[in-house]
């Protein structure tokens, strides 16, 4: 069964394939460019409560704020 | 006319170290004109060849979404540089990829690539067929480990050959799936027949108007009028439409599809990365809790480090110049002069050069911190409570720095990615106390506080501190508009800093710094030597600058404080000491202060002292890194702001029966 949730639901060590980017074309061209792309494997790295992700996309590591993070939707693996 | 090289990469990439290790010490940093964008150019000299190497800013993407991006796009655009180097990551080769590709897309045939950190992709299991990839890409790849120098004779060798037009380079340029690929087809029939097709790569328009580039929408608006752009619009909309997804994304992730198929050919993985020494560091650096606390940690050894060593030289150099000014005195007859010479031009210098090592030793201590790759980790952990004021987590850097002096702390703002968040974090940077306002506070707090001195100086700085927060969600509010910035920033695996590029950064920010700040300082303290000196020498009341305090007396004392606060105040615009030591002036001793005011008064005075005008060093780095609208905003409310508070501060008091 195919699910796609929002990047920040995700927890520590899961990973999923980006399938889309909502929002506008600023925060999509700045996450485009860093790597996070459709059809990119994100894995998340750490997760705490409070503050951004660490996560790492194609040998990379990046801090994402949460609110950035729930406009990547991926397929979790 | 010299040749131009041009150097384009990601951030992290060690694009600064190639900078240095091609150009040495012949390197000169501007600004973009127009721009706060910070612009390295330097020379290399190589086979009896000179040429101007320009480092573009580092930058993922050549959309134009950020300044940085548009400055390199239009410096690559207008085909400014004769050879462009584009200094790529191995570890992280897909990434860098996508901007080779953005680079190979304008149509560029004199591209160089430099592939980085080739020793590092090795130890990860990243082995690279670097023969296949230059046959793959059709353009020269140089290996390098930039750090050990590896690599660097053989680049500067390809960059002669291919300034020399020795070099026959045929660039891959990224495809598409069949129906993007119609799309600019579309287009670029369209575009044939216009002007555009003599200044402009055809290919490279079609697909940034797919991607709905302001610019180029501008640009095709102009020559193909509007019906035809909405009809390629409507076109584009029907694409998007069977996709499911905007056309950026879609361009986007075809171009790492297409990277993806080249990357097969010549990259082999022979083993699994397990997990690194950068990961386990970041599960603590970076977590909510031990990362404050390890943040805390190390900006109280930066300042232990910088103070420790830059208090001492300060003395050192002040003294030094006070002598020189005492021994030279004598030596000049004319009054006038002597007095021009020895209060005023000796006096200015002397206080810029003693400011010296303390901003050299500051942007020291940082450079070594960003190299490392900590800043990253600071700005993650500070990220969600900036945010509560307005500001992304990385301008806490600036902000601490402010204790240390406020000017480097003003030019760290140019770290900051947004316009919006440089100008909040710069005006309100003034607001924290730097160490000479730690001095007027410790010396009236130790002297009117006795056995509540720290308690008093705490409270200062409490209050200080709270509002330059205040002031920065008021400012993000209010004043500067723009959007607020997504937060994404990478972690880079941390590295032992290169010392030569710490160090050439560090020695060309504080020469910068001297450039910049020394004239003003200098205009400023013959300035305040003239309006002490003339008519009479001050402290027989008479001169101009006792006549001014007096003019402000009915001001000051609203907030309970006479003439002798005024002009104090007023010299205190030169260095925050010097609002102490004018009030020894006046009374012909420092101790006789502890006389002339109430506690009350004293605290007030210290109050006003930390959040009145900015000095002029600072006001002369804001108008640097700004504008001078923006410097002379922050003048304004900062008196607005300690007047209000001093005012408050004394009638409280007053009521309270203190």
């Amino acid at each position: 069964m195919l699910m796609i949730v929002p990047l920040n639901v995700l927890r520590p060590g899961e990973r999923g394939i980006v399938v889309n980017i909502l929002g506008g074309p600023n925060a999509r061209q700045r996450l485009v460019s860093m790597g996070l792309t459709p059809g990119a494997t994100v894995q998340i790295l750490e997760a705490h409560p409070m503050g951004p992700l660490i996560i790492s996309v194609g040998g990379v590591r990046f801090a994402i704020g949460r609110g950035l993070a729930s406009k990547v939707m991926v397929r979790k693996l | 006319m010299m040749k131009v090289i041009a150097l384009a990469g990601n951030p992290n990439v060690g694009k600064t170290t190639i900078f240095n290790a091609l150009t040495g010490m012949r390197q000169h940093v501007g600004n973009w004109p127009g721009v706060t964008v910070e612009k390295k150019e330097g020379i290399l000299e190589h086979r009896g060849e000179r040429f101007l190497v320009v480092d573009l800013p580092g930058i993922y993407s050549l959309t134009a979404h950020s300044i940085d991006e548009l400055v390199a796009r239009d410096f690559l655009l207008k085909g400014s540089a004769d050879v462009v180097v584009n200094v790529i990551d191995a570890t992280a080769l897909m990434r860098n990829l996508f901007l080779t590709m953005e680079i190979l897309e304008m149509g560029l045939k004199n591209v160089i690539i430099a592939l980085n950190k080739i020793d590092l992709a090795e130890k990860r299991g990243i082995l690279i067929n670097v023969k296949k990839m230059e046959e793959i890409f059709g353009v020269p790849v140089i290996p390098l480990n930039a750090k050990e120098g590896i690599g660097i004779d053989e680049l500067k060798d390809k960059i002669v050959q291919m300034a020399r037009g020795e070099v026959h380079a045929s660039p891959i340029i990224p495809r598409y799936d069949p129906e993007v690929e119609r799309e600019i087809r579309h287009i670029e029939e369209a575009l044939r027949d216009t002007e555009l097709a003599q200044n402009y790569n055809l290919r490279w328009l079609a697909v940034k108007l797919l991607q709905r580039d302001d610019g180029v929408i501008k640009l095709v608006l102009r020559h193909l009028g509007k019906d035809k752009l909405d009809e390629i619009m409507g076109h584009i909309a029907e694409v998007e439409e069977r996709y499911k997804r905007a056309m950026d994304l879609i361009i986007a992730s075809q171009k790492y599809e297409f990277i993806d198929d080249l990357m097969h050919r010549f990259v082999r993985y022979t083993h699994e990365q397990g997990e690194t020494l950068s990961d386990q560091l970041d599960r603590f650096l970076t977590h909510p809790v031990y990362g404050i606390l390890a943040l805390f940690g190390v900006f109280y050894l930066l300042f232990k480090f910088v103070f420790a060593f830059g208090l001492p030289l300060q003395e050192m150099l002040d003294e030094a110049f006070s002598n020189f000014g005492e021994w030279l005195a004598p030596q000049i007859a004319n009054e006038t002069l002597r007095g021009l010479v020895v209060d005023g031009i000796i006096a200015g210098v002397g206080s810029v050069l003693s400011f010296f090592p303390l901003v050299f030793l500051l942007f020291l201590a940082m450079s070594i911190l960003e190299d490392i790759g900590y800043m990253a980790r600071a700005a993650t952990v500070m990220e969600r409570i900036m945010r509560k004021f307005g500001l992304p987590g990385k301008s806490f850097i600036p902000l601490v720095l402010a204790f240390g002096c406020n000017v480097p702390a003003v030019m760290a703002t140019r770290t900051l990615d947004e316009e919006r968040d440089r100008v909040i974090t710069m005006l309100v940077n003034p607001l924290i106390p730097c160490s000479a306002r730690l001095s007027v506070i410790s010396f009236l707090a130790g002297a009117f506080f006795p056995g509540n001195q720290a308690l008093v100086a705490v409270s200062i700085y409490a209050v200080a501190i709270l509002l330059a927060l205040l002031m920065a969600w008021v400012f993000s509010r209010f004043v500067v508009r723009g959007e607020e910035s997504p937060f994404i920033i990478e972690l880079p695996e941390y590295l032992v800093p290169s010392w030569k590029t710490v160090f050439l950064h560090s020695w060309e920010r504080s020469k910068e710094f001297i450039k910049k700040a020394g004239t003003i300082i200098l205009l400023g303290s013959v300035v305040i030597w003239y309006l002490s000196s003339y008519p009479v020498e001050i402290g027989s009341g008479g001169s101009y600058a006792e006549r001014l305090g007096a003019f402000f007396e009915p001001y000051m004392r609203l907030m309970g404080l006479d003439w002798k606060a005024a002009v104090s105040l007023l010299f205190g615009i030169i260095a925050k000491e010097n609002v102490i030591s004018t009030y020894g002036v006046i009374y012909g001793s420092v101790d006789e202060i502890v006389n002339a005011m109430s506690p009350l008064q004293a605290y007030v005075l210290a109050l006003v002292t930390t959040l009145y005008v900015p000095c002029i060093a600072t006001i002369g780095a804001v108008r640097a890194e700004s504008n001078w609208k923006w410097a002379l905003f922050t003048v304004v409310y900062m008196i607005a702001l300690a007047s209000i508070v001093g005012i408050l501060a004394w009638n409280v008091g007053v009521a309270l029966g203190l």
